[in-house]
C-alpha cells in the first residue's frame, strides 16, 4: 500500500466522531493549558493520561490507544497554540517555548496591534504544523525502514544517546541531569524482571511486584510539584491584560511575515527531530535568525512582526517534529514526547519501528487527527482568542486545589491503591525541591519510560554476543551512535570550561 | 542555589547508588544459560550513580555562594493544603469519593482565599458529585463510593 491509501486510511479513523471529539478536547484542552502560566504542555499532558484512560475505557484497545494518543498528542501542539496568547497579551509566556514571543509580542500589543501579532502567531503555527506534518509523512516510512533494520546492540546505542542528548540539554548542570537520568532508569528496574522473573527490589511488598508506575511519578513530579510551586511563591501582583482591538493581520503584516514563518517552520522542523533539543530552542534559533538576516535588527524588541512570526512557526513545528523520532524510532526527545511513549505503552502499543506496521490505525490515525486538530486550533483561535485570554482570570483560588483533586482522581482511577496515591503526593514534594534546585525532571521520567527497552537490548545484545562487551564497540552503526553519545556530553563541558554560554534546553 | 541541598542530595544519591549495588549482588547472575543475569543493569547504574553523585558533591565544593534574592515563602498554606491532601488520600476509601473531595476542596479553597464561602461550596459539592457521577455512572468506573457503614 502507498502513503497515500494509509493517509486515507488515517482519516477514515481521525474522521470518526469520537476521534473528531477526542481531537477538539484535547486541542481545546491544550490551548488552556498554554495559556495557564504554570501548567506546561508536560503537566497537561500527564494530568490528562488517566482521564483519558477512564473515557477510553470502553473502546477495544487499538481504538483506545488512538484514541487517547490523538486527545494528548492535541494537547501538546494545542499547548504551542496558547503560549503565545499569554505571551503577547500579559508578557508572561504560558510556557517556556514562548519565551522570546514576548520579546516582540507585547511590545506590539503595547501599541494597539495584540490582534495582529495573535493572528499572525496563530497563522504561523497552523503553517508550520502542516508543514511538519507532510515532513513526517514522507520521513516516517523511510525512517522505519532503517531502524527496523537496526539490532539489539544498535537500539541500546541509539537509545543511550537519545538520553545522553536530553540530559547534555536539560539544564543548568551535566551531572545533575545525569543523576535524574541514572534514578529514572533505576526505578525503572523495580519490580519483577521481565526477562528472568526474578523479583528485583521488591522487599517482598506486593505493591511493589508490578513496577514503579510511570503515571504516578510523572502527574506528581510534574503536576503536583508545580501546584507546590505556585502554592509556596505565590505573587499577588495582578497584570493588566493587552486590548485586543482588530485581529486581522493587515497585508503587508501577511507579507513581511511569510518568509519568517517559512524559515521558521523549517529551521524547529529540524531542530524538533534532534532528541534533547525541543521547542524552546527552536523558537530561541529561529529568532535569532531573523534577527541576523533582517535588513533592520534593531526594530527587533521594539514589536517586528517576524520576532512573532518566526517563533511561534518555530515551536510549533518542533512539536510536531519532535513526533518523529518518536513513532519512528521509538525514542521520545523531550518530557511530552516520553510521557506521550508511556501513554502509548499503557495502552500495550510500541511506538518504534513496528509501529507503522503492527499498528497503522493508531499511526495515521495520529497523523490524519494532527491535520485535522490543526485546522481546529486556527478556526478557534482567529475568533476565540478573547474567550481564551479570559482563561488567565481563572482565580488560583479554584484552580490549584481542583488540579490535586484531578491528579488524586486520575491516579486512583487507574491504580486503584492509595499506596499510589502516597507516591504520588511524595514525587509532588519531591519535584518541588528538585527543580527548584535545578534537578531536570524530564530526563528522570525519560529514563523512567526507557529503562526497560534499554535494560532488555543490553541483555539480548549480551545475550548473542555470551557476555563480550566489545560488541557495541565493534559493530559500526552502534560506534557511531556511542561516539555521538560521548560527544554531545563531552562538548558542552569542554564549551563551559572555555568560558562559553552553553545554551540549554529549559522545557526538557 | 542551595549548596546545602546539593550535598545532602549528592550524599543521598550516593546511598541510593550503594543500596541498589548492595541489592543487585543479591540477584542471580544469569538467566536461563544467559551470562547476562538480571543484576547487570542495575549493577551498573547503581555504580554511575555513586560516581556521579560523588562528582555533585565535588562540584558543590568548586561553585561560588550565589545569595539569591530570598523569596518569602507561604509555608503556612502550603503545610495546610499538604496536610489536607494527605488526609484525603489516607481517608478516601472509607469515607468515599463525593466526601472527602468535597471536605478536601473546600478546606483548600479556604485556606488559599479567606473569601467566597459560598462559591466554594458550591464548586466543591458540584466537583465532587459531577466528577462521580460521570466517572461511576456514565463511564462504569468504580471509585469508593459512600463510607462503608452507611
Amino acid at each position: 500500500m502507498s502513503i497515500i491509501d494509509y493517509l486515507i486510511q488515517g482519516f477514515g479513523t481521525a474522521l470518526l466522531w469520537y476521534n473528531l471529539l477526542f481531537a477538539f478536547v484535547g486541542v481545546l484542552i491544550g490551548t488552556a493549558v498554554g495559556v495557564l502560566p504554570g501548567i506546561g504542555p508536560m503537566s497537561g499532558v500527564a494530568l490528562l493520561i488517566p482521564v483519558t484512560a477512564s473515557i477510553t475505557g470502553g473502546l477495544p484497545p487499538e481504538q483506545a490507544a488512538t484514541s487517547a494518543i490523538i486527545l494528548l498528542a492535541g494537547v501538546y501542539y494545542g499547548a504551542m497554540y496558547g503560549g503565545s496568547t499569554t505571551s503577547i497579551l500579559l508578557n508572561t509566556p504560558g510556557e517556556s517555548s514562548s519565551v522570546v514571543t514576548t520579546l516582540d509580542g507585547y511590545q506590539m500589543a503595547k501599541k494597539g496591534r495584540a490582534g495582529s501579532a495573535l493572528s499572525i502567531a496563530a497563522i504561523g503555527s497552523f503553517v508550520a504544523g502542516i508543514v511538519t506534518l507532510i515532513a513526517l509523512i514522507l520521513l516516517a516510512k523511510p525512517l522505519s525502514n532503517i531502524a527496523i533494520k537496526f539490532g539489539p546492540a544498535e537500539y541500546f546505542s541509539l537509545m543511550l544517546l537519545g538520553l545522553a542528548a536530553v540530559s547534555g540539554l536539560a539544564g543548568k548542570s551535566v551531572t545533575k541531569a545525569l543523576i535524574m537520568t541514572v534514578c529514572g532508569l533505576l526505578l525503572a528496574t523495580i519490580g519483577i524482571d521481565n526477562v528472568s522473573g526474578i523479583a528485583r527490589f521488591t522487599f517482598e511488598v506486593p505493591w511493589l511486584y508490578q513496577g514503579i508506575e510511570f503515571l504516578t511519578i510523572a502527574v506528581g513530579l510534574f503536576a503536583l510539584g508545580e501546584v507546590f510551586k505556585t502554592i509556596l511563591e505565590k505573587d499577588e501582583e495582578e497584570t493588566e491584560v493587552a486590548r485586543i482591538n482588530n485581529l486581522l493581520p493587515s497585508k503587508e503584516e501577511l507579507k513581511e511575515s511569510a518568509a519568517p514563518i517559512a524559515r521558521g517552520s523549517i529551521l524547529g522542523f529540524f531542530i524538533g527531530i534532534l532528541p534533547g533539543a525541543g521547542a524552546t530552542l527552536a523558537s530561541f534559533f529561529s529568532y535569532i535568525l531573523e534577527k541576523k538576516i533582517s535588513k533592520n535588527p534593531e526594530k527587533f524588541g521594539t514589536g517586528a512582526i517576524a520576532g512573532v512570526a518566526a517563533p511561534e512557526s518555530a515551536n510549533n513545528a518542533a512539536s510536531g517534529g519532535a513526533m518523529i523520532p518518536l513513532l519512528t524510532l521509538g525514542i521520545p526527545g523531550s518530557g511530552t514526547t516520553a510521557i506521550l511513549m508511556g501513554a502509548l505503552m499503557m495502552y500495550n502499543v510500541q511506538p518504534g519501528p513496528l509501529l507503522f506496521e503492527d499498528h497503522p490505525q493508531v499511526a495515521w490515525g495520529l497523523i490524519a487527527s494532527m491535520f485535522i486538530g490543526n485546522v481546529m486550533l486556527l478556526v478557534l483561535n482567529l475568533p476565540l482568542v478573547k474567550v481564551f485570554a479570559k482563561i488567565i482570570q481563572t482565580p488560583k483560588q479554584f484552580l490549584i486545589p481542583m488540579i490535586i483533586a484531578i491528579s488524586i482522581f486520575g491516579v486512583y482511577a487507574v491504580q486503584v491503591s492509595t499506596n499510589d496515591l502516597l507516591l504520588l503526593l511524595a514525587c509532588g514534594l519531591l519535584g518541588y525541591f528538585l527543580s527548584k534546585n535545578d534537578y531536570p525532571i524530564a530526563p528522570l521520567v525519560l529514563g523512567l519510560v526507557l529503562g526497560p527497552m534499554i535494560e532488555n537490548n543490553l541483555r539480548r545484545a549480551l545475550t548473542i554476543s555470551n557476555g563480550d562487551y566489545s560488541l557495541f564497540f565493534t559493530r559500526p552503526i552502534s560506534l557511531a551512535f556511542l561516539i555521538l553519545t560521548f560527544l554531545w556530553l563531552m562538548i558542552p563541558v569542554l564549551m563551559k570550561m572555555r568560558g562559553k554560554q552553553v545554551v540549554i534546553n529549559v522545557e526538557g | 542555589m542551595d549548596i546545602k541541598f546539593d550535598r545532602i542530595a549528592a550524599t543521598m544519591f550516593l546511598v541510593v547508588g550503594v543500596l541498589f549495588i548492595i541489592g543487585s549482588t543479591h540477584l542471580s547472575s544469569s538467566s536461563y544459560g544467559s551470562k547476562v543475569g538480571p543484576n547487570i543493569f542495575p549493577l551498573f547504574l547503581g555504580s554511575i550513580l555513586a560516581l556521579l553523585s560523588i562528582r555533585l558533591f565535588y562540584e558543590s565544593f568548586q561553585s561560588k555562594r550565589q545569595e539569591g534574592s530570598k523569596e518569602k515563602l507561604q509555608y503556612k498554606p502550603f503545610l495546610i493544603i499538604f496536610a489536607a491532601t494527605l488526609l484525603y488520600i489516607l481517608t478516601l476509601e472509607t469515607f468515599g469519593y463525593i466526601i472527602t473531595t468535597f471536605v478536601f476542596l473546600f478546606v483548600c479553597f479556604q485556606t488559599m482565599e479567606r473569601t467566597k464561602i459560598l462559591t466554594s461550596l458550591i464548586v466543591s459539592a458540584c466537583f465532587s458529585v459531577a466528577v462521580y457521577y460521570l466517572y461511576v455512572n456514565v463511564l462504569k468506573g468504580t471509585l469508593p463510593s459512600w463510607p462503608i457503614w452507611l
